[in-house]
């Protein structure tokens, strides 16, 4: 009986693999059989020798690099208040941080287009100028719109990292040392968040990588547009950048995995 | 005067019924070691957040060295404090988490190092400065969290049930450790505990707690051996309570399921006859004599169980429907009396309590 178990779990198994390995073998093969007959990694190079392809990727990681930034400042702080003041506030935070999982980007550009193409005014003076109308208020206004849809990963892996220690007898203890609150968050619990900041890191970073609907609406040069004009006019180039993103993917993945496995000792002496 | 003081402090949390904490006054003289003791839920650690001043009094004041400091928050109070979780900053090190608060106050770089040095040399761990947290024992853990608190020198230091994660054993080896550092540094301490052996053994006095109020403040010796409420009686350490009838306050004369008991008559002082009242006798003053013994006080039953304690021997005395504990000392001479069989134990009228 145990023994057919573990058969059929075996079977499952392959199955799962499979359904995700023959896709991305297909278009791996496909993205090295530009030329007729030949195995080559010429989509490789032509995709590469595309200024747009390092143009928009730069402009995607940049744009990465601010997200994190923004949500780091916006959640940690939120997050920590939440553990150590109000915990019993904690579901109805959750619950706002899962909102993008709802509401579709399509919903999300287009409420940020009506909201801020236009300036704020209070009795006839802007006190808000209106963000659509240079590339630097939208790419403001994009690194807003790319932290609501990374909030439910980087608010999650925060969660996660602040539930595996005692918040409030760390901070309790640093007050009583003579911390205040940016002491005690900069040096106490940044740090012991290590591991749980960049996973929410690099899961915004793949995010926003990737993403096309919004930068597509707010008109901006990024990775993810550039991919899906790519698809629309060749057909190797995209395959090869599929694979190169996966790979990219991957390769965050695995980083993830790496400072999680050598900060366990650490995590575990946080808790209590 | 006192180096602290807590003048009438009551605290309710926000949609509780009852107070946490009820006219709350206590001294503390400098470089005194007192002991908040009690029952979970007694106020005890709500009252010692209150000095640390992570809670706020809805009432009353606190004040350390001559000023009030209700208002101050925790990091403006130079108190140290130690928890039972210990709460050191795994992210550092055993010599980084003690020189942490220096830090903090922006101490210069060799006086830290001086300090933690200093420290490293009291908890008697100088070789595992270089360590994280979870490379510790608990023992080691919590000492490193002592050393932490008094390094900055503070005023006042607290210890929330510093003791309770760990092994007794550990337990006992550090409590030595933490009363000989307090009475080497002469920091006035309060200690929050619900183990009345380690209030008892490390306290100058004892403040016991009961539903937010405090039953008795005493040297151990004083709340051991004359409890003034039925609850330190029965709180602290193991007590026999008989319900008795005054039969003459002037002879200090009592009734008990028939039997005439003799106590002080100074107990027996603002009592009436017909009355009944709550003796109450350590089970370590009650005796065993083969023949008649001198004590005026005998009680006659039948062992119902013997437990062997380690140091005693506890019997109980089944005693028309009520059981007396009696505590014999152990000795390999030790004739422990079988379950089933007669027997006679005595004591001395001095030794009765009546309660309050």
């Amino acid at each position: 009986m145990k023994r057919q178990v573990s058969w059929l779990a075996w079977l499952f198994y392959l199955i799962g693999a499979l359904y995700f390995i023959v896709p991305l073998f297909g278009t791996a093969v496909f993205s090295l059989q530009k030329k007729r007959g030949e195995i080559g990694l010429s989509a490789y190079q032509a995709a590469f020798a595309d200024p747009k392809f390092l143009e928009t990727f730069l402009f995607s990681n940049v744009m990465a690099v601010f997200t994190i930034l923004t949500s780091l400042l916006l959640i940690v702080p939120t997050a920590y208040w939440v553990h150590l003041r109000m915990p019993r506030w904690r579901s109805a935070v959750e619950f706002v941080t899962l909102m993008p999982f709802v509401i579709p980007a399509i919903v999300l550009v287009f409420g940020f287009i009506k909201m801020y193409s236009k300036p704020v005014t209070l009795f006839g003076v802007t006190i808000f100028p209106s963000l659509t109308t240079s590339n630097l208020s939208t790419n403001i206004l994009l690194i807003c719109a790319y932290t609501v849809l990374a909030l439910p990963y980087m608010y999650r892996a925060v969660d996660n990292g602040l539930r595996a220690m005692d918040v409030r007898s760390l901070t309790e203890a640093a007050q009583s040392l003579g911390a205040g609150w940016g002491v005690i968050l900069w040096r106490i619990i940044m740090p012991n968040l290590r591991s749980a900041l960049l996973s929410g890191a690099l899961l915004t970073f793949a995010i926003v990588v990737g993403e096309l609907t919004i930068a597509s609406f707010l008109a901006r040069p990024a990775f993810g547009p550039y991919l899906a004009l790519l698809g629309n006019h060749r057909a190797y180039e995209p395959a090869a950048l599929a694979i190169v993103t996966f790979a990219l993917t991957w390769v965050a993945m695995g980083l993830i995995d790496l400072v999680t496995r050598g900060s366990q000792g650490g995590a575990m002496a946080g808790a209590r | 005067m006192a180096f602290l003081s807590l003048r009438n402090v009551r605290k309710v949390f926000p949609n509780a019924q009852n107070a946490a904490v009820e006219d709350f006054s206590l001294d503390v003289k400098q470089g005194e070691f007192v002991s908040f003791l009690g029952p979970s839920g007694c106020g005890k650690t709500t009252t010692l957040r209150m000095v640390a001043g992570f809670e706020a009094p809805t009432a009353g004041s606190i004040v350390m060295d001559s000023k009030d400091i209700s208002a101050e928050r925790p990091n403006q109070r130079n108190i140290g404090m130690v928890f039972q979780s210990y709460a050191l900053f795994p992210n550092m090190t055993v010599a980084d988490n003690i020189g942490f608060g220096l830090k903090v106050k922006g101490a210069p770089k060799q006086e830290v190092k001086q300090r933690v040095d200093e420290m490293l040399a009291l908890i008697k761990l100088e070789q595992l400065g270089g360590r994280y947290p979870y490379q510790l024992s608990g023992g080691q853990q919590q000492r490193v969290a002592l050393a932490r608190a008094i390094a900055i020198r503070p005023k006042l230091l607290l210890l929330d049930e510093p003791l309770s994660a760990l092994d007794a054993k550990i337990r006992v080896a550090l409590r030595n450790e933490i009363r000989a550092i307090q009475r080497q540094l002469g920091i006035t301490t309060v200690y929050v505990t619900h183990d009345q052996e380690e209030a008892l053994s490390l306290s100058d006095r004892v403040v016991v707690m009961n539903l937010g109020v405090i039953e008795q403040v005493g040297a151990p010796f004083e709340i051991y051996n004359f409890p003034t409420t039925a609850f330190v009686a029965s709180f602290v350490g193991t007590l026999n309570i008989f319900e008795c009838r005054v039969d003459d306050p002037a002879l200090g004369t009592l009734h008990l399921a028939g039997v005439k008991l003799f106590v002080s008559p100074a107990l027996l002082a603002q009592r009436h006859s017909g009355k009944t009242v709550k003796v109450a006798l350590r089970p370590e003053l009650i005796y065993i004599a083969a023949s008649g013994a001198d004590d005026e006080n005998q009680l006659t039953g039948v062992v119902e169980n013997v437990a062997f304690l380690g140091a005693v021997a506890r019997i109980h005395l089944k005693v028309g429907d009520m059981t007396v504990l009696v505590d014999e000392f152990n000795n390999p001479h030790l004739a422990v009396p079988a379950v089933g069989s007669a027997l006679t134990c005595y004591f001395a009228r001095e030794v009765c309590i009546v309660l309050a």
